[in-house]
């Protein structure tokens, strides 16, 4: 059965502190260093390691306020930010943005976490630091780096219930000039779970029979310091998909089947001067997508070439100024079109962050857009936070930003045939949001809590509804606007081996379209589908000595499924557990890990009508040599 | 055999009329049939989106003005209707829902809309049409290219006892005289077969692209035909590449086209042919307008009866019906696949009454 090769380079990513780079280190991890003000959170280390085999979509949605949207046990899965749709967020890999120009979205079931060191995303519109489609949010996607020096290397190998096997191998070699990872994961997974089929008279329960799924893939990170002040690095990654897509309870097996490869490889160039860092990346990425029915037979083949060159000057520990460029080439072959249609897209971006004084840090960003055929507008950035309570080892912080974003319409949205629309306007939004953060530090104990309230509006929001012709086509809808509240704690301490943790989170989200075009038959101030307007998550986790416990308990409350809001999906909560022991044994450490998902299986959907798992087990062996 | 329908077809419509007029003027429940849905019933198909498995079943009750929708949903929960729900047809207590991408016809109880079986095994299923209490028949598809079939069911047993070929993508059909019409939607004929033997008799040639049929207070059986059809670059019919679309009249005694009526302009299509109470006038949509036509006329009637002007939404005659018992004309509007639609009513001059919120894509009605 499953031995191919396997993911996961290291654990070494797990620790942040070798990853911020020396010269931000004054302000905080990379990701947030022009972010002042706003909110950007990692997924935590704790949660990488004991769900490593796991995919992005399934990380999400269980560690953070984002709503995933999944098409049964196999399908496509897409990610909603703040009630913004899939192509409002922007997903960046090693700080290039990766979303298929076709579709201009990313599917997150077919993103691993194997072989990604950090996951961290930034909440609300982005447009001036992360570019097109960031008026959601964004979610960066870091390499591994290495911790120690020498030969690591690890194994690990999975099964589960519904037919899962799960392999992984990661070797990595590190000295003072080199560092070179490699990583590679096999996974097959029948899915055929039973469940009740509530498109069938009577109800009864059912074997799933189309929802099988086959992953493989690899990533290689390698960075040479070639010179004290100058690197080069290579990092590929490769993704291989095929699944069967799982219908709808009640409509007819129509053997869907998803084939999706796609290649990732960047050339990185860093060097360090008087006037301060230089980068340079390029990026060459082919993504590759075959769908198959009885009826459809349609082929996406695109390649993107992509150039980003940055200039980082930092001023002792007051301010840092970025200027930067990226050019984007799209060449997409796709039987949809017609033809093939190439674009061109250049950005211009100056990132400025200021802080008079320690207490408080400001930014200030600005982007411009080039697109032939389309003028979107600036997108600047303005945030601030300001630590301005100290008492003892209480500190408050107030918080906030106003931000530009933009999205130009996808290939599809606009040369698909029938229904591409070329005349279609680009996406506009604003968004200002406000909160407070508090951290209490004391002994062994930590607490760091957040609250945010976010008020957005989007213009021209894309919405693909069937027109009078019979086919899909994309309409502009004038004005969605969404506003929120999003509250997160995490405490954390150690009493003599024990070490537990809780966090806590909760997102209130409204979504609406307020302002229509004439002559459109709009639904105003109704929740779009597919937005829960409360989110709570629930996530524990405890050492002791050699065990490891954690806990995930995620809620969602009812959503609408068409527009008017006649129709929805109840509300559901799902419970994970898992309980780890690591063992010493020769070498290395052998980590074995016992999950359960989903264990007062509970029925429930995210999308309409598609049967997603009951109750399920997972064994994980994990065998690391440090 | 004419005589004999044609008496059959006044004895039915009078007791209809009688069993409505007894319901609403008494409100006598003990007479007529119970159940929540039982009294002065119009029941709508609404068609929901591809693949999402919304298709649902609105209940309107013309004395009161109340509606309720999902009704199959709501007495069978948590069971979901199906996929594409292309038709309904009553027949005695039963309703039939014929559910073209779930491959099956849902049958319920017309009065309490409690499940209470499926025809399965169908391919692309599209209409259905009961003979008698024993035996009904099922437009497939099958394929969307080849010959499509009709499916011959038991109703005692709800299965398929027999399959008839017949012409490319079987639409409508109607019963009259021992005979069933089937219109070949995807081909230019009109299946006759017989329904003592199902066996297929013949074939009449019509104009291509017979969408829906209909029989007058004659036994004449009207066709309206949509014809070739070919699309711009923008997938909006060409009116300069495409065929104009007729009417046309058929003697059932004979099975032979005696008239043939062709519109003059190419893009638009006649759809949705009904008649109405009387029978003595045939309606049907074209160009989202809806025009009258008398049976005896000699030309095509150039005057619409519903003219909501040229702005009106495309869609707003997605399901069209006719109310025997007082002729309200019934449309279904369906502005799109992801919000729910609209039932609007017209009385016997063609003018607005009202409007009620239903489920996504209403598509037809049944009236009760």
């Amino acid at each position: 059965m499953a031995f191919c090769c396997l993911a996961q380079v290291a654990k070494a990513q797990q620790d942040t502190s070798f990853y911020q780079l020396k010269a931000v280190e004054v302000f905080g991890k990379p990701a947030e260093v022009f972010a002042a003000g706003s909110r950007v959170s990692s997924l935590d280390s704790s949660y990488l390691r004991t769900y490593t085999s796991a995919t992005l979509a399934e990380a999400l949605q269980t560690r953070t306020p984002l709503y995933l949207k999944t098409y049964g046990a196999s399908g496509i899965s897409s990610v909603s930010f703040r009630g913004t749709s899939a192509s409002h967020t922007a997903v960046l890999w090693n700080g290039l943005n990766i979303a298929m120009p076709s579709l201009g979205q990313n599917d997150f079931a077919t993103l691993p976490l194997s072989g990604i060191g950090q996951v961290a995303v930034q909440h609300g519109a982005a447009g001036a630091h992360y570019g097109n489609g960031a008026i959601g949010g964004a979610v960066l996607l870091q390499s591994p780096e290495q911790a120690g020096k020498g030969i690591g290397a690890e194994v690990q190998q999975e099964v589960g219930s519904f037919g899962r096997y799960y392999s992984n191998a990661a070797l990595r070699y590190s000295n003072n000039k080199l560092t070179v990872g490699a990583s590679g994961y096999w996974q097959e997974a029948q899915n055929n779970f039973t469940y009740r089929d509530l498109g069938r008279f009577g109800a009864p329960e059912t074997r799933q029979e189309q929802a099988r799924v086959q992953q493989k893939g690899i990533t290689q990170d390698l960075k040479w310091q070639f010179a004290p002040k100058s690197y080069l690095a290579f990092r590929s990654w490769y993704t291989y998909t095929h699944r069967q897509l799982q219908p709808a309870m009640g409509a007819a097996a129509n053997k869907a089947e998803q084939l999706d490869k796609n290649l990732r490889l960047m050339a990185e160039f860093g060097h360090t001067s008087r006037i301060g860092e230089t980068t340079v990346k390029a990026g060459y990425f082919t993504d590759f997508l075959h769908y198959t029915d009885v009826s459809n037979n349609s082929v996406t083949d695109i390649t993107t070439y992509q150039l980003q060159a940055e200039q980082t000057y930092t001023y002792g520990q007051s301010w840092s100024l970025r200027a930067g460029l990226n050019l984007q080439h799209f060449a997409a072959d796709v039987r949809g079109y017609g033809g093939e249609v190439t674009e061109d897209r250049a950005a211009a971006f100056l990132l400025f962050r200021y802080d008079p004084d320690p207490k408080l840090a400001l930014s200030l960003n600005l982007r411009q857009a080039f697109v032939k055929g389309y003028n979107p507008s600036p997108t600047p950035t303005l945030g601030a936070s300001w630590q301005f309570v100290s008492i003892g080892e209480h500190l408050l912080y107030l918080k906030g930003n106003v931000s530009g974003s933009y999205r130009v319409p996808t290939l599809n949205e606009r040369f698909w045939r029938p229904g591409g629309n070329p005349l279609l306007k680009p996406e506009q939004g604003w968004q200002a949001e406000s909160g407070l953060r508090h951290t209490y530090s004391k002994g062994n104990l930590t607490l760091e809590s957040e609250f945010t309230g976010f008020y957005m509006l989007v213009d021209n929001w894309v919405l693909w509804t069937e027109s009078e012709f019979g086919y899909w086509t994309p309409l502009n809808l004038q004005k969605v606007r969404s506003q929120g509240l999003e509250w997160s704690s995490r405490a954390t301490t150690v009493a003599g081996e024990f070490r537990p943790g809780l966090s806590l989170g909760y997102a209130l989200t409204s979504t609406q379209q307020v302002a229509a075009y004439e002559g459109t038959s709009a639904e105003l101030n109704k929740q779009l589908p597919y937005v829960p307007l409360h989110k709570v998550t629930v996530a524990t986790d405890a050492a002791w000595r050699s065990w490891t416990f954690t806990g995930n308990l995620i809620y969602n409350s009812e959503r609408f499924t068409n527009n008017n809001n006649s129709s929805s999906m109840p509300g559901f909560t799902l419970l994970g557990l898992a309980l780890g022991r690591q063992f010493r044994f020769g070498p290395g450490n052998l980590h074995c890990t016992l999950r359960a998902d989903n264990v007062t299986n509970t029925e429930y959907q995210t999308m309409v009508n598609r049967a997603m798992p009951p109750r399920n087990y997972t064994l994980n062996l994990r065998f690391i040599i440090p | 055999m004419k005589k004999f329908t044609f008496l059959r077809s006044i004895f039915m419509t009078t007791a209809l009329a009688a069993g409505a007029l007894a319901l609403s003027s008494c409100e006598d429940k003990a007479s007529g049939p119970t159940g929540t849905y039982a009294e002065n019933a119009v029941l709508i198909s609404n068609e929901g989106s591809f693949t999402a498995s919304n298709a649902s079943v609105s209940y309107y009750n013309r004395n009161t003005g109340a509606v309720e929708n999902n009704i199959f949903s709501k007495e069978n929960d948590p069971q979901v209707l199906g996929d594409v729900l292309q038709s309904i047809a009553v027949h005695n207590d039963r309703a039939y829902m014929v559910m073209n991408n779930s491959k099956k016809v849902v049958v319920a109880n017309v009065n309490t809309f409690k499940a209470e079986g499926e025809i399965s095994g169908l391919e692309m299923p599209r209409y259905f049409a009961a003979l008698n209490n024993q035996k009904a028949y099922v437009t497939e598809w099958v394929t969307y290219s080849g010959n499509g079939r009709i499916a011959v069911v038991d109703l005692n047993t709800l299965t398929v006892t027999k399959t008839i070929e017949v012409g490319v993508n079987p639409e409508k059909l109607v019963i009259s005289g021992g005979k069933l019409y089937v219109a070949n939607i995807g081909g230019s004929t009109i299946s006759v077969i017989n329904t003592a033997t199902d066996a297929v008799e013949t074939s009449i040639a019509v104009t291509r692209g017979p969408n829906s049929l209909v029989v007058d207070r004659n036994n004449v059986l009207w066709v309206a035909s949509s014809n070739s059809k070919a699309y711009n670059a923008d997938w909006t019919i060409s009116e300069e590449l495409s065929q104009p679309g007729a009417l046309a009249k058929i003697n059932t005694s004979t099975n032979t086209v005696t008239g043939t009526f062709n519109f003059t302009r190419n893009a638009p299509s006649p759809s949705n042919l009904t008649t109405n109470a009387n029978k003595d006038k045939v309606l049907f949509v074209y160009d989202n307008k809806v025009y009258q036509q008398d049976i005896a006329a000699t030309t095509l009637n150039a005057t619409p009866f519903i003219n909501r002007g040229a702005s009106y939404p495309a869609r707003s005659f997605n399901g069209f019906g006719i109310d025997p018992s007082n002729g309200y004309i019934y449309a279904g509007k369906a502005p799109n696949y992801t919000s729910d639609g609209w039932v609007v009513r017209y009385n016997t001059t063609g003018a607005v009454v009202d409007s009620f919120r239903v489920g996504i894509a209403p598509n037809g009605f049944v009236f009760r």
